[in-house]
């Protein structure tokens, strides 16, 4: 037998909503979960971006211009955005090194899927490191915060930590799970279906694949992020 | 679909050739569910991980919020009818207000419905085991009891609770002069965000569970609308909350670090202290953002009713529900339509003037599916044999008290009546009507229902009825005058009506007070009732409504743990199959298969 | 377990393919800022970059490409009632915008 049975496209649409016991067929519970949750966190996400932009749209004091704000000089030359692009530069590289790790959780490669989960963990601890050089450097330096700053309409700031504080936490959040889940496959727990401390259920590498959507969609938030924040 | 993605397809190939007792039924598609086993009596019903404690505890948790809730409208209403006791003062009543509303919408009703009866009732309908993940199915109810805990706490702090009304309208809400505007509101506004953690802990369960953890034979359309109700209310509660999230968390920056996102220039604050300048900030942005959550919030209540109510008529009218397939659209359509029409809240909020065209056309869109919803159900008990159980008293009711709130909302959704209207009590009429005792209604029509599967015994018939009695005709007689009142123009929130025109309308308001009164106590009966059934209560036999669907065909009743014993139930038809011609009995289990029932010219759903 | 679900395994090429697609619109949404850009230009190029590196992250590393339309439908359409949002939004804050000179500078 092979998958043809199945049928694909709008025909598949229409079989799975119309069969049985699943909807989404061949996907795993907790995939399925993480999938509606992200789209919930989703809503959360637009609804600040859509906030940051009917306060930047509304407000009759001119908005700071984000290019000169988070602009760095380097050997005497400023330039615009540099630490904002280095942040994007290191999260997308993490964002490829998690879908090789989920490649070689798949493949039950335990060795090689550490070392991405790591190299993922290392990537985004840089990330949310950067991060907080960059609030210190606004706060300290620059005389930003969340109700005042020095270049105009005091929402741009207010905006500026609510929103890169919640995706940091974000990052944050999926950075200890990463290095739980590189510990767990590293200790073969997938292999040996040892079972998780608080929920007592064995688990297995479908996880990674879970933990990748996790960690991606973290990436794709901050490309709207950057887009609506950074560049606009 | 690209090649050698590995999955694998052989069963289900077999499904469609598979043809065991005349009936085509899948095999299982993933393994049986393996169930967390409690070793102690705190595992077993404390910390429980099984979805029926779960629901249970939602349930006593919800319905003790809402006590506080009911006393606070009593005290409300014994100032307002006799404003020389005393009884509040302004800051203390709209206090009342605001926790009252809070505690009602979302901390009584959404976690009742969503977490009461989806815990108690999606696994059992859907022929599951469990949730699909028990564990932070169980965090998720502590987190909701620590939302109360803190919700409750605010009347502890300086200040007491918030008092800026439910709707937690920036400016007002924090600046001076509005009680409860420093601690009070921070409260208020960590209780609503642990509760949409919470909530989000629990709402993945369950429609997770809906969608991918259904036993063989059980197609989304053949699922009870109870289940399609509270599946569907999920999808908007996980949707819509997060709107909730992000203005709540705006509005405590705004409150605790000063930020100014609703805070618009001409207010200058003092916050815990400080004073602190603002400029330039939204106020309609929370509005929106509120109200983006507050409509669907509507339904998230109603949706859940709609369902439970459908199966209430179906049952104890004998007949099949009318319609099943278009009720089913009617709840996904309103579930849609209610993203797009929240702006309707906002029509004396002074927004952008040609919004009222596009809100006032989808708001009264909805009327669509309500309605068929409403002829359905009409139609179902057209020629039923109609039993006059507690349950059905209170559906029939509920029938009655929706419909009357959903024609004055036709008053709402238009612009020009609703500028007139608003702020008053006509308003308060409505919205007590639709999202108040309507679903209220439900809710004791479902205990009365599915009391016997939780318990093993039935509730008493006789105190039921004088139960019922009270509430409803007591309800309509609080909420029917209040129309009247609104049309003379009485506004809400007003804790005194002084010596204005309005006084006329003060024997009016002694009359509902005193009918509130009676209401409120005569909920002493229900309680009564509950305690002393569960206690010694009629045992119920099995299955004691002759119902079709899952949750009465569970091995033992009321149900163990794991719910099905050793083997899952297999679903053959729709819940619905009353009185078909040719069968033996008037009912037909989903999970009796056509070869067992062969005269019987059953549909096949 | 594993054998009972849908693997998602695939050439580590395609990975690294779109791995380096991103870093390409990434630079370019970067440039769209270096070379000062204004104006509805400037806003077009963002978002077209900003979608095609969504579409790929959704797309090859989220699998979504090789899911099932069951899964794909159902995260995608609720983004429509989120269009709608930014649609009233951008309408409602223009407006607030003007009613504020409007009585903030003209009407004073």
């Amino acid at each position: 037998m092979n998958r043809s049975t199945l049928p694909k496209g709008w025909d598949g649409f229409a079989h799975d909503w119309a069969a049985d016991q699943k909807v989404f067929k061949g996907m795993s519970w907790g995939k399925a979960m993480m999938w509606i949750f992200l789209l919930s966190d989703t809503f959360i996400f637009s609804c600040l971006l859509i906030s940051l932009l009917t306060g930047r749209a509304s407000t009759a004091v001119s908005w700071p211009d984000a290019s000169v704000v988070f602009g760095l000089e380097v050997f005497g030359v400023s330039v615009p955005l540099l630490l904002i692009a280095i942040m994007t530069f290191v999260l997308i590289s993490s964002s490829g090194t998690m879908a090789i790790a989920v490649k070689y959780g798949y493949e039950k490669n335990r060795k090689l899927c550490t070392i991405f989960l790591l190299l993922t963990a290392l990537c985004g601890a840089a990330f949310v490191s950067m991060q907080a050089f960059e609030w210190t450097k606004l706060i300290v330096h620059e005389g930003v915060s969340p109700w005042g700053n020095p270049f105009g309409a005091e929402q741009f700031g207010a905006f500026f930590f609510m929103i890169t504080g919640f995706h940091g936490t974000h990052v944050t959040i999926g950075v200890i799970f990463l290095l739980i889940m590189a510990r767990k496959v590293w200790r073969g727990d997938f292999d040996s279906g040892r079972r998780g401390y608080f929920t007592t259920m064995k688990s297995d590498y479908l996880a990674i694949e879970i933990m990748g959507l996790y960690w991606h969609f973290v990436d794709l938030v901050w490309v709207f992020i950057f887009a609506f924040f950074y560049l606009w | 679909m690209p090649e050698g993605d590995g999955y694998d397809y052989k069963i289900e190939a077999k499904a469609y050739t598979a043809s065991s007792s005349g009936a085509s039924v899948s095999p299982a598609e993933s393994p049986d569910q393996e169930l967390y086993h409690s070793k102690s009596w705190w595992t077993t019903y404390v910390f429980s991980q099984d979805a029926k404690y779960i629901g249970i505890q939602y349930f006593c948790a919800a319905t003790a919020i809402a006590v506080l809730g009911l006393v606070l409208s009593v005290l409300m209403r014994v100032q307002l009818a006799y404003p020389g006791l005393n009884v509040l003062d302004p800051s203390t009543y709209y206090q009342a207000i605001t926790m009252h509303g809070m505690i009602m919408v979302i901390f009584f009703l959404t976690a009742l419905f969503l977490g009461g009866f989806g815990n108690f009732l999606i696994p059992l309908m859907c022929g599951a085991r469990d949730m699909v993940f028990p564990y932070v199915n169980m965090m998720s109810f502590w987190i909701f009891l620590l939302s109360l805990l803190v919700l409750v706490a605010s009347y502890l702090v300086p200040g007491g609770p918030t008092g800026a009304g439910w709707t937690l309208y920036p400016p007002q809400v924090i600046t001076a002069g509005t009680p409860g505007n420093l601690w009070g509101l921070v409260l208020m506004l960590v209780s609503i965000v642990l509760f949409v953690v919470g909530f989000t802990m629990g709402g993945l369960n369950y429609v997770i569970t809906v969608l991918q953890a259904r036993t063989r034979g059980m197609t989304l359309m053949r699922m009870p609308l109870s289940v399609w109700g509270i599946f569907v209310a999920t999808i908007i509660a996980l949707l819509a909350f997060p709107a909730l999230l992000v203005g709540g968390l705006m509005l405590l920056l705004d409150t605790v670090l000063g930020t100014s996102f609703y805070m618009p220039a001409i207010i200058a604050t003092s916050n815990f202290g400080n004073e602190v300048s603002t400029e330039g900030g939204s106020p309609l942005l929370f509005q929106h953002l509120f109200w983006f959550f507050g409509h669907p919030e509507v339904y998230i209540v109603a949706l859940p009713a709609f369902g439970i109510v459908s199966d209430l008529i179906s049952v104890h009218a004998r007949r099949n529900i009318f319609g099943y397939r278009m009720m089913v659209w009617a709840i996904i359509a309103i579930a849609a339509l209610s993203f797009i029409v929240w702006a309707h809240h906002m029509y004396i909020a002074g927004f952008t003037p040609w919004f009222g065209f596009f809100f006032a056309s989808t708001t009264l869109m909805i009327a669509i599916p309500t309605g068929i919803k409403m002829y359905n159900w009409l139609l179902t008990l057209w020629r039923g044999n109609i039993r006059f159980t507690v349950p059905m008293l209170f559906a029939l009711a509920f029938f009655i008290t929706f419909l009357n709130g959903g024609l004055t909302g036709m008053f709402m959704g238009n612009v020009g009546t609703d500028i007139a209207l608003s702020d008053t009590y006509f308003v308060v009429a409505h919205f007590h009507f639709t999202i108040g005792i309507a679903p209220v209604l439900v809710v004791f029509g479902a205990v009365y229902h599915w009391f016997p599967l939780a318990t093993g015994r039935m509730l008493d018939e006789g105190l039921g009825k004088i139960h019922f009695w009270i509430t409803f005709v007591g309800a309509y007689m609080i909420y029917f005058p209040m129309h009247y009142q609104g049309l003379q123009g009485v506004p809400r929130r007003y804790f005194e009506m002084y010596n204005s025109s309005q006084a006329s309308s003060s024997g009016l308001n002694e009359f509902i007070t005193i009918v509130t009164i009676v209401v409120a106590l005569s909920q002493l009966i229900f309680f009564y009732n509950i305690i002393n059934s569960a206690r010694a209560g009629k045992k119920a036999k099995k299955n004691p409504w002759d119902a079709n669907s899952l949750e009465w065909q569970t091995p033992e009743m009321p149900p163990k743990h794991g719910n099905w014993g050793r083997t899952l139930p297999v679903v053959y038809r729709w819940p619905y199959d009353f009185n078909v011609p040719g069968a033996s009995k008037d009912y037909i289990p989903q999970n009796v298969s056509p070869s067992q029932v062969r005269g019987a010219k059953a549909e096949r759903t | 377990m594993l054998k009972h679900y849908k693997k998602q395994s695939h050439e580590i090429g395609v990975y690294l393919w779109i791995w380096g697609l991103l870093f390409v619109f990434s630079f370019f949404s970067y440039m769209v800022d270096y070379l000062n850009f204004e104006g509805t230009f400037r806003w077009t190029l963002i978002v077209i970059f900003m979608l095609s590196k969504a579409a790929l992250i959704m797309a090859i590393f989220m699998h979504l490409f090789w899911e099932r339309y069951a899964i794909v439908n159902v995260l995608l359409w609720p983004m429509t009632l989120m269009l709608l949002f930014v649609g009233i939004m951008a309408a409602e804050s223009e407006y607030t915008l003007f009613t504020r000179l409007f009585y903030f500078i003209a009407g004073s």
